[in-house]
């Protein structure tokens, strides 16, 4: 029998990896994902979720919840923190009707962080992304190199930073994509985590 | 005509100190960083730098800038270079464009001796007939055809784009733009300033009077100071629905260019005006320049453009030329003032040079004639917002008339006046961008979910309440009492418009057709006032009733490569991609996935599933979560057959069909749980079932509680087939019993697979042999493929790809959808009736087949051609004996390792559909072979006893 499996990232191929860096791509596709869907009364799990459409907070445990569609939510976080954000959702009262499911392995999910990423993200997607239009906690779905996206702005520390969900299939795809994107803002990758 | 180079010039744009060596029709030759290539040509005492279209006549510097129509060149790899714009680089090897043998001695200049016979039409009237012929005349003409050479072979070079959202985008940088974007970016206004230069500053770049260059230090440092994104060397190309902007940004330091989509709140045309030139005989002659062009020459470049000039000045920029060649040491020998009423009549002197100009019947020696006759309002964006500007003969130019709100317009093209209040109209119109591009932003923000809440009501909508610019009195100058050319890019004389015009060709847009004036490399910047003031004339009508032809994108043409921008093409690869890739994989592509198709050997690839196993990856096979108690319903609209009764554990397969009976899809779909169900779907109609399905769910039914999820890449899908395969997934398998009798065909199990716990394991297969097809956590996929090589050896498995499967299922009889089917094939031509439940109460399509059910249709059958080596193409005809009456198709045929035979699936006319029927197909080559109908569509295992094993 084969070794215990380890989470292998949609993103294969090998880069020089730098710990920091004034614009940085991270690859962060093993971080727990789950995507929550509610419809019909879904007041009584946004209220549970607490991140209206377009976008995000944070859940008790840690978890953070973006508000990815009209009655659609992604779950993110460590393992822990996800299944305690997400637990007993299906059974919310006055929910019309809740589904909730794992997405870890569907969606490959990359973070940019540094003060050139809204310069960067503007080579790939056309959305706006200022300050009054994409404030720190926004979240919007998007083409970006082509791709369909779900993007968040979770800033660090102060610091302009985006997750970017894809299909995990397009992850090697679009994180090529965005180094190139990156490249005259002199944007080095990150080790990858989760 | 004899240019030199001048001492330096205190408003010169070139280091002096920096010499770049470069190459002219093979020739060496230097200039200046900061020259252009014609700039530098110049200074080294060039005069003759292309030859015109239609009839090579010698063409010199005409405008000296980006819209010179007689400095195209080839630059390298790179044709139809503006040399009158493009800076001069070291190494650049630099050529006339379209001359044979060279540009002082073209043969094609014989066109000249023929030139009244080639008149507007020529080619229409005399190319006709006969109409056999047209190939041999498209060779000759061809190699008449203008412009430079292209290599096919060229790399592709890094054209970029971006997108952006600025509040203000001000097109031009002149000193009425620069006040307006200083203006706007004050008021808090993020804001965007375009040039189409290669520096900022429009007229006051060329002014020599301390004055102006005062005011030009002045701008630039306020600019410098400021938050306003400048681009230089770009041009706003378009304007669309709701100031949606293209601008082509031409220096970049990582890009040959880049496109941005700018989608600007207010945008403020500011592109000054245009110097026109004027019709007389011999105004295409090498020596006639515009005032501009000469002034630019001398102050940007230090460059003496003749010895000896005629000013032909209908305006203070004229005699402004004539104040800077004089201070340059050209003798101006005479100044004719147009405000006068006098003319240039003819420039005289052999083909390549200026001798004399004749005006007023006096004729004066001069190898230089500078010309300032008018101007031409470059009003292409207003008329891309829906303005329709206006003539003032008064001013001999066009204004602006009625452009939308969020379209302002400022400097020279709203009107005149001194610098001082052109400045001040042009901070008046920022100000008033900012102010309007607030309200607009509060807006946008108001409607956009994601952005930040907004407070308050919306601004109003500000007034415009500048001081309108006043319009300076200008004769009106267009053509003398001699021909001469309008069109210097596409050799369109005012003749041709006046014999199109008698031609019936009246109207402005059709004469701009049939005569092609307007529509050369300058594209109408020069020429479009002189062509309809030719019409004008030739009507006996005023400019302002033959009005202009529309002013459509792009302002400046720009290259494929801007348009195409970056290329993206998303590819999508499994997680098991990898190790096939390091196994000796052929990809294929299919639709955006790269696919395995074989290792090297599909046939083996068969027989080794045939007698051992063989694992594929099938990844790409469409899947899509269900949840909620009215799955039921949904299956039972969205397929035809019957799907109330399923168990869990139980996999059914079904056929959908679109609204008019054509088939759509197909699949498998399992019960995992009592409200939890797994669709799988074609590769190819992954994308388009999700969006069916989720549109019957959205518009239709959306009260039902059914939430579908696409989860194709979130699980990697790995089919194990073969007469082994129950022994192989049994080594890796935990917690199932695989026994026939507890996992039978058409079940599905959830599995815990080489130690990964939630796969999804079905008992299905395309190949027609015992199957079990995982469904893996696609983020242990590679894991689980490598987990079956290794435990599978001694088993003899290998991988098989899309090649070998499509030989096996077509040696089962499978019908692909999109294959075997088409966009008319309904469902019963499948051969599927019993699936198609008519007695259901509603499904998508059912009206269409209720209606086909007593129709006779095609019907897709298993062919084998009686010559058992031969493989028809796909898509041969099947064809009535030696006739060529179409009785059907071939839609897959292949060589069967496993039979050692051709075998087949086409569609037939329902009377050949019966087994036994003998056919005949017609081959690609002519041939014509007969070909049987079979009793199944499976030409292996008919019974199905392999499978179910």
């Amino acid at each position: 029998m084969a070794d215990p499996p380890i989470f292998e990232s949609p993103v294969v191929r090998s880069y020089e990896t730098a710990g920091s860096g004034d614009l940085m791509l991270t690859d962060i596709s093993a971080t727990t994902k789950w995507l929550v869907r509610a419809s019909g009364s879904v007041g009584a799990v946004a209220a549970r979720l607490g991140a209206p459409f377009g976008s995000s907070s944070a859940a008790a445990g840690g978890a953070l919840v973006l508000g990815s569609r009209p009655g659609e939510w992604i779950v993110l976080g460590t393992a822990d923190a996800v299944a305690e954000a997400v637990e007993g959702l299906e059974a919310v009262d006055g929910a019309d009707f809740v589904s909730a499911l794992d997405w870890t392995h569907g969606r490959a999910l990359f973070r940019i962080t540094g003060r050139s990423a809204p310069r960067m993200l503007e080579k790939v997607c056309s959305l706006d992304w200022s300050d009054p239009m994409t404030p720190d906690g926004a979240v919007a779905s998007a083409s970006v190199a082509k791709v369909t996206c779900d993007i968040a702005r979770n800033d660090a520390g102060g610091t302009p930073s985006y997750l970017v969900f894809c299909d995990r299939s397009l992850g090697q795809y679009l994180f090529d994509a965005l180094i190139d994107a990156g490249d005259e803002f002199g944007l080095v990758v990150g080790p990858a985590g989760g | 005509m004899t240019m030199s180079r001048l001492e330096v010039q205190p408003t010169e744009v070139i280091d002096r100190s920096t010499t770049l060596r470069f190459r002219w029709n093979g020739k060496r030759f230097s200039g200046f960083e900061g020259d252009t290539i014609a700039s530098a040509l110049a200074a080294a005492g060039e005069h003759v730098f292309s030859r015109s279209m239609k009839y090579h006549r010698p063409r010199g510097i005409l405008t000296a800038d980006y819209w010179d129509p007689n400095l195209l060149v080839q630059v390298g790899d790179d044709p139809n270079v503006r040399a009158g714009h493009r800076l001069l680089e070291a190494g650049m090897d630099v050529g006339a464009q379209n001359v044979w043998p060279s540009l002082h001695r073209d043969i094609k200049a014989a066109n000249g001796l023929v030139s009244r016979f080639l008149t507007a039409g020529f080619y229409y009237k005399t190319f006709m007939r006969p109409q056999r012929l047209w190939p041999a005349y498209e060779r000759v003409l061809a190699t008449f055809a203008p412009g430079g050479k292209v290599d096919p072979d060229t790399p592709h070079r890094y054209h970029d784009k971006r997108y952006s959202h600025p509040d203000v985008v001000v097109a031009g940088a002149g000193p009425a733009g620069i006040e307006a974007a200083l203006a706007a970016a004050a008021a808090g206004a993020r804001v965007m300033l375009v040039e189409h230069e290669h520096a900022v500053g429009g007229h006051l770049r060329y002014a020599h009077p301390e004055p102006a260059r005062a005011a030009l230090a002045e701008l630039r440092a306020a600019l410098a100071a400021s938050d306003v994104e400048v681009l230089t060397d770009s041009t706003v190309t378009g304007r669309y629905e709701d100031n949606w902007l293209g601008i082509v940004q031409r220096s970049h330091p990582v890009a040959v260019e880049r496109l941005i989509k700018a989608r600007a709140k207010v945008l403020v045309v500011a592109p000054g005006l245009i110097e026109r030139p004027y019709v007389f005989a011999g105004n295409d002659r090498p020596g006639v320049i515009t005032s501009v062009a000469a002034r630019r020459l001398i102050n940007l470049w230090g460059v003496k453009p003749g010895e000896r000039a005629v000013v032909f000045t209908a305006n203070a920029d004229g005699d402004a030329a004539a104040a800077d060649l004089e201070r340059a040491g050209v003798e101006v020998a005479a100044v004719v003032d147009g405000r006068d009423g006098r003319r240039v009549s003819a420039a005289q002197g052999p083909p390549k040079a200026l001798e004399a100009v004749v005006a007023g019947g006096t004729r004066t020696e001069a190898d230089l004639l500078v010309v300032a006759a008018g101007w031409t309002a470059p009003t292409s964006l207003l008329n891309m917002a829906g303005d329709r500007p206006v003539y003032d003969p008064a001013a001999a130019r066009f204004f602006p008339s009625d452009p939308p709100g969020n379209v302002l317009a400022t400097g020279g093209l709203a009107g005149d006046g001194r610098l001082d209040e052109l400045r001040a109209h042009g901070a008046a119109t920022g100000r008033l961008a900012a102010q309007r591009a607030a309200a607009v932003a509060h807006r946008y923000q108001a409607r956009t979910a994601r952005a930040l809440a907004v407070t308050g009501d919306e601004p109003a909508w500000a007034a415009d309440e500048r001081a309108p610019l006043r319009r300076d009195r200008h004769p009106e100058l267009y053509r003398s009492d001699t021909h001469g050319m309008v069109d210097l890019s596409e050799d369109v004389g005012s003749k041709d418009l006046v014999a199109a015009a008698r031609e019936g060709y009246d109207s402005v847009e059709l004469a701009k057709r049939y005569t092609t004036a307007t529509m050369g490399s300058a594209q109408g910047k020069l020429e479009t006032v002189n062509t309809v003031a030719a019409i004008a004339e030739a009507r006996g009508e005023t400019i302002a009733q033959v009005g202009t032809t529309v002013w459509r994108p792009p302002y400046a043409p720009l290259t494929l490569g801007a348009l195409a921008g970056r290329m993206f093409e998303p590819v999508r690869v499994s997680s098991i991609h990898p190790w096939h890739e390091a196994n000796g994989v052929r990809t294929i592509q299919a639709g955006q996935w790269i696919r395995p198709d074989h290792y090297g050997d599909p046939a083996a690839e068969v027989r080794n599933v045939r007698t051992n196993v063989g694992i594929i990856d099938v990844t790409p096979l469409g899947k899509l979560d269900l949840r909620g108690p009215d799955i039921p319903k949904l299956l039972n609209l969205l397929y035809t057959n019957k799907w109330s009764k399923l168990a869990v554990g139980k996999v059914r397969y079904g056929m959908m069909c679109a609204e008019d009976g054509v088939v759509l899809d197909d699949g498998v779909t399992g019960r995992l749980g009592p409200e939890h169900y797994l669709m799988t779907t074609t590769s190819s109609g992954a994308a388009g079932v999700w969006e069916w399905v989720e549109n019957w769910l959205q518009t239709e039914r959306p009260d039902w509680r059914v939430h579908v999820t696409p989860v194709t890449t979130a699980y990697a899908s790995i089919n194990v087939a073969g007469p082994k395969s129950r022994e192989l997934v049994s080594r890796v398998v935990d917690g199932v019993d695989l026994s026939p009798e507890a996992f039978a065909y058409m079940e599905v199990r959830t599995a815990t697979v080489a130690g990964v716990a939630g796969c999804f394991m079905w008992r299905i297969g395309f190949t027609g042999e015992l199957s079990f097809e995982l469904h893996v956590p696609a983020g242990h996929g590679l894991h689980v493929w490598e987990a079956l090589m290794e435990a599978g050896a001694d088993l003899g498995v290998g991988p098989f790809g899309l090649e070998g499967q499509r030989i096996m299922r077509l040696e089962k009889g499978h019908f692909i959808v999109g294959q075997d089917t088409d966009g008319l094939t309904l469902a019963p031509s499948t051969g599927m009736s019993p699936l198609i439940k008519l007695d259901k109460e509603d499904f998508a399509g059912l009206p269409e087949l209720a209606w086909a059910a007593d129709r006779q249709l095609p019907l897709i059958v298993a062919i084998q051609p009686d010559d058992p080596e031969i493989v028809p193409e796909e898509a041969a005809q099947i064809v009535r004996g030696d006739t060529n009456e179409i009785l059907g198709r071939i839609t897959s045929a292949r060589m069967s390792p496993t039979l050692g035979r051709a075998v087949c699936l086409g569609q037939v006319e329902p009377e050949l559909a019966a087994g036994g029927t003998k056919l005949t197909v017609l081959l690609a080559s002519g041939q014509r072979i007969g070909a049987t109908v079979m009793d199944h569509h499976a030409h292996f295992d008919p019974a199905g006893e392999r499978l179910r094993g």
